[in-house]
């Protein structure tokens, strides 16, 4: 019973997991940036969730303003910091990004992120559902639901739209797609846009079970980064099988041996398995 | 093309004048120490542990610096030695010249095993696994928190001891300290010049081609990752006996953060640079902290600009501006 109630918690965990790493697999792809900056973008969605409640504003409007000002955020980041070392090594990007993480963590330490918060669960989803004999929240379903709708909207919005051609294109061959007149910048600008948007969504919806502060995208984005490891750096399908094997490990391993632990495991088992598939699940990782 | 290399090759030899003028400056300074903070005993303990940081900076610098692996997680290595040796020091024996070779050889015999996996990364992988590395260490804190007191840090690390002789004194530490980076240093720069920092650098400049002159790339790697891991290690290990207590403090990934900045702050792959960037940060953070509490801020937001304006360090700054004075006082001369 208890290994059927963790399953399901797994799936939900993965399903967030999912979402948040969405983002940082897409803007690798186009920018080839690692970005250590994404977990504060969590903690700010999960902060901005928080600060719009307390404001009076229900819970949806929480939903749709905080991923649409932190998107804005990105956009203004992407246009003022990584717009300048566009064209340097990648060590730069990777320091970059770092900086910006501990100034975010840093201001969002004091816009009132030193407390843990919790963001109250809107009436229409408190309740439980009865799955078989297993009960799970209401509120962790509509996460999962949201999560999956979310990212199957973003698959089929790169794979029908000309933003997507133009962000696959990019993804595939950066050069190439600037011969053929895509403007890097502008498009850079949209995905890191987008990037932090879908960070930002996952901390509002994770507020109400991850709880809010300053510091809390912290472990999900070493779990995000185990996620892109796992299926290979820059392969999305191989991320979305990732996210839900880590989600399943994390609450297995949290269920049965604790956090701490679960973490290790964890990353022991990516370890072991990058010295034999160090591309990931698909063989689809870069290596450059 | 002929006219660009003839460029780099004075710029490095500007490089060795201000590095060895930095180096005698730095030694200098640094013997000074005691002589004039004898009244002020808090001075010399802040200057003990600017000289802590910096060998934690030399250390990662000897592996950004060498081989142009960039880790973000040193802090791990740091934190291990200083629970390593503190656990030691208590359970065993306050005796330093035992237990810091017994941390010394743990730590080279888990680096190797974790290095073996790691070095085999690209670049970015490498990154984010060293940033997952630090992680686990904090855990394992809390995870061993029976051994290791979890959330209070590991309290009553007793007094130790050299050649049997309590080590109490604020200026014998401070000259125990000093003596450990001075040796670090020059052993820094003598590998710098030897074949094996050759290699190293070979490695940094372009692994491929690395590999087809005949270097076993993936053991020079490793190797550098240990000497590095191990030298951490040493820190953290005269940290805990110099500090008397540990905190899982010294394994948040601020801390690998703050290592970095050393680096970064001082110039990758200059030695000195990171010493001096180490010392800097030490000395401004504390007084900048005592002001403000809102210190993160002032640091992510002084990274990312040094990064953007600044990529070679304060130390590249200056070394270069060194050398376009150099180059002009030469020019006024002919």
């Amino acid at each position: 019973m208890l290994a059927a109630s963790l399953a399901l918690n797994g799936l939900v965990m993965g399903s967030v997991l999912l979402l948040f790493s969405l983002g940082l697999t897409l803007i690798y792809g186009v920018g080839r940036i690692v970005n250590f900056a994404h977990g504060a973008f969590f903690s700010l969605g999960a902060m901005a969730g928080i600060w719009l409640a307390n404001s009076g504003l229900p819970f949806w409007a929480a939903l749709l303003i905080a991923p649409i000002g932190v998107g804005l955020l990105g956009v203004l980041l992407d246009w003022a910091v990584f717009a300048r070392i566009r064209d340097r090594p990648m060590v730069d990007s990777l320091l970059l990004t770092f900086g910006l993480a501990l100034l975010i963590t840093g201001v969002l330490y004091e816009l009132g992120g030193r407390n843990v918060q919790i963001l109250a669960i809107p009436s229409a989803l408190q309740g439980v559902v009865d799955i078989g004999a297993i009960k799970l929240p209401m509120y962790r379903v509509f996460l999962s639901l949201l999560a999956i709708l979310l990212t199957i909207a973003l698959l089929l919005f790169l794979k029908n739209s000309d933003w997507g051609l133009r962000v696959r294109a990019a993804n595939d061959d950066p050069e190439m797609g600037a011969c053929l007149g895509i403007d890097r910048e502008n498009l850079m600008h949209s995905v890191v846009g987008v990037s932090a948007a879908l960070a930002a969504v996952s901390g509002v919806v994770g507020a109400p079970i991850f709880t809010a502060y300053a510091a809390v995208g912290d472990k999900i984005l070493i779990l995000a980064f185990m996620t892109v490891i796992l299926g290979g750096l820059g392969s999305l399908r191989g991320a979305i099988v990732a996210a839900y094997v880590v989600g399943l490990i994390t609450v297995f391993g949290e269920g049965y041996f604790g956090g701490q632990l679960a973490l290790m495991l964890l990353f022991v088992l990516v370890m072991a398995m990058l010295i034999n598939w160090p591309r990931g699940f698909f063989g689809e990782g870069r290596t450059e | 093309m002929s006219d660009s290399l003839a460029a780099s090759a004075t710029l490095s030899r500007d490089m060795v004048r201000t590095t060895t003028y930095a180096l005698v400056v730095v030694a200098a300074l640094g013997a000074s120490v005691p002589l004039w903070t004898g009244s002020m005993p808090f001075l010399l303990i802040l200057a003990s542990q600017a000289v802590i940081a910096a060998i934690v900076a030399l250390s990662l610098d000897l592996l950004m610096g060498s081989t142009g692996l960039l880790s973000f997680g040193h802090a791990a290595w740091y934190g291990f030695g200083a629970y390593l040796t503190g656990l030691a020091a208590k359970l065993l024996t306050p005796e330093m010249l035992i237990v810091l070779p017994l941390t010394l050889v743990a730590t080279i015999v888990l680096a190797t095993i974790i290095g073996f996996v790691l070095v085999r990364q690209i670049g970015k992988t490498f990154a984010i696994l060293t940033l997952a590395l630090g992680q686990i260490m904090f855990a394992l804190v809390f995870v061993m928190s029976g051994v290791t007191g979890g959330e209070d840090g590991l309290q009553g690390i007793p007094v130790p001891k050299a050649f049997g002789i309590p080590v109490v004194r604020p200026d014998v530490w401070y000259w125990i300290l000093y003596g450990v980076l001075l040796a670090a240093i020059l052993a820094s720069f003598h590998i710098r010049r030897s074949p094996l920092g050759k290699a190293w650098l070979a490695i940094r400049e372009n692994t491929e081609r690395a590999r087809f002159i005949g270097l076993d790339t993936g053991s020079l790697k490793l190797l550098s990752y240990v000497v590095s891991a191990t030298l951490a290690a040493l820190a953290g290990g005269l940290f805990a006996l110099f500090n008397g207590a540990a905190s899982s403090d010294l394994l948040n990934w601020f801390e690998s953060g703050k290592v970095l900045m050393y680096v970064v702050l001082g110039g990758v792959g200059t030695i000195i640079g990171p010493v001096i960037g180490a010392a800097v940060f030490t000395i401004t953070e504390h007084y900048v902290s005592s002001i403000t509490n809102s210190w993160l801020i002032y640091f992510g937001g002084f990274f990312v600009l040094i990064v953007i304006v600044a990529p070679g360090g304060l130390f590249g700054a200056l070394s270069s501006l060194w050398s376009r004075f150099g180059a002009s006082r030469r020019g006024a001369a002919s």
